[in-house]
């Protein structure tokens, strides 16, 4: 199931944990780097292109 | 009076007439009056009469249907129907009141609100924070207010892939407390939203009355989904903000708190890629040196060692040197060769030149 914008950010900021943590390794922070940067771009479009669903309840509350 | 065939009514049918043609004529009137004599009898029914300065009418109601406190001098809005009573005294039966004019509704909030913070109401500890995912808010607002539009723009432009749900209601005027208890009462029945928002734009205090309604303070109070308000401008309170989970001053102002700015975001995403892409230079650089370092030591370990090694050769090349019979000669001494035995001939090495000789005699030294 792909994942929602919300789900990506959460991911980026692991990602991002990553290489502030113990478990740093300079061997596969090249390639971890390069898909964060793809990430990033994917969320950049996701958050530019998402569109608010606004709709008016058929309730009428005036009775 | 034979003459004249006109109906004759009982003293009761003429009342009950007199009572369908002030239905039909005056549904739902609104008289706007001061009030005076304002009494509760027997703990639910209230009394007052409206007046201004040439007219007084007798006015009845409930005790549960009056949501704003009232009192002698206050002026307010009823709407009621007018009614000949049995006594035949003309009276109004009020369904709604409300005040109006800044001193009334100034006087009635504070009472409410004294009453309300004693029950509990607005507790601090009751609030509830914002849900930290929202993807569904249900709006009350009218669709037509431009506080509606406001915080629907805001909402666009800061964040996207929310589902909105709006009920649509009046937002001022008599009839908009009830209909924004229902649609609260709707909202928590379906328990689809994650939050609900309570949305007016700014306008007078009269505007603003209808969210100091007791009924619908309690019903924002009673929410088993947060509410947020945001009604009016910065300035305004009302008793239904102090009811709530959350104020946000303003409708733009809820919208700002119910999302995340994508630009933000965004910016914030890219100031990340870039930290890293910092940090890993760093810890390059870092190795780097430490590389660098520790083949300068090697090279200076290398380098000691030779000297060592060179200052070693030096010295035993003094000794060999020392060792050179040429350097024994040139201090004078010589080299015999040959059996020293008296009448052989020998060979004597000097520094200079090679003598042949024969021995003549040996003595002992």
């Amino acid at each position: 199931m792909a994942k929602n914008v919300s789900e990506k950010i959460d991911e980026l900021k692991s990602g991002v944990e990553w290489f502030y943590s113990d478990d740093f390794k300079l061997e596969e922070a090249s390639e971890k780097y390069k898909a964060l940067t793809t990430l990033a771009k994917e969320i950049e479009t996701d958050l530019n292109d998402l569109k608010n669903e606004i709709k008016v309840i058929e309730e009428d509350f005036s009775k | 009076m034979e003459n004249n065939p006109q109906q004759v009514y009982t003293v009761t049918d003429f009342q009950a007439v007199c009572n369908q043609i002030l239905e039909t004529a005056f549904t739902g009137v609104i008289v706007e009056g001061e009030v005076a004599s304002y009494k509760v009898n027997q703990g639910k029914f209230v009394f007052f009469d409206l007046k201004d300065d040439n007219a007084s009418v007798g006015c009845f109601m409930m005790l549960f249907a009056q949501r704003f406190p009232l009192e002698d001098g206050m002026r307010v809005r009823v709407r009621a129907v007018p009614k000949l009573t049995n006594w035949g005294k003309f009276s109004l039966t009020v369904q709604q009141v409300q005040p109006v004019g800044e001193g009334s509704l100034k006087k009635s909030f504070e009472m409410l609100k004294k009453k309300l913070a004693v029950e509990g109401l607005f507790d601090a500890a009751k609030k509830r924070p914002l849900p930290e995912k929202i993807l569904k808010i249900g709006v009350i607002s009218s669709t037509q207010a431009a506080g509606y539009a406001d915080f629907c723009k805001i909402l666009n432009e800061r964040w996207g892939g929310l589902t909105v749900l709006t009920a649509h209601t009046q937002v001022q005027g008599m009839a908009a407390a009830d209909q924004i208890i229902k649609a609260l009462k709707y909202f928590n029945e379906h328990g689809e939203v994650d939050i609900i928002a309570v949305i007016r734009g700014g306008g007078s205090a009269d505007d603003l009355a209808v969210f100091n309604d007791e009924a619908l303070v309690r019903a924002i109070a009673a929410s088993k989904i947060p509410v947020i308000t945001g009604i009016g401008h910065e300035v305004d309170e009302s008793l239904c903000d102090l009811a709530a989970d959350i104020v946000a001053s303003t409708p733009s102002n809820a919208a700002q708190m119910l999302t995340r700015d994508r630009r933000e975001v965004i910016a914030s995403i890219k100031a990340d890629v870039k930290r890293i892409n910092n940090l890993l230079n760093t810890k390059i650089d870092e190795l780097t040196e430490v590389n660098r370092g520790e083949i300068t030591r090697i090279a200076q370990e290398i380098y000691h060692k030779i000297e060592l090694l060179g200052t070693e050769v030096s010295s035993q090349i003094k000794i060999l040197a020392q060792l050179n019979p040429e350097n024994v000669l040139a201090r004078g001494y010589a080299l015999v060769r040959g059996d020293v035995v008296v009448g052989n001939d020998i060979e004597i090495e000097t520094n200079k030149h090679f003598v042949m000789a024969n021995v003549k005699a040996i003595k002992e030294k």
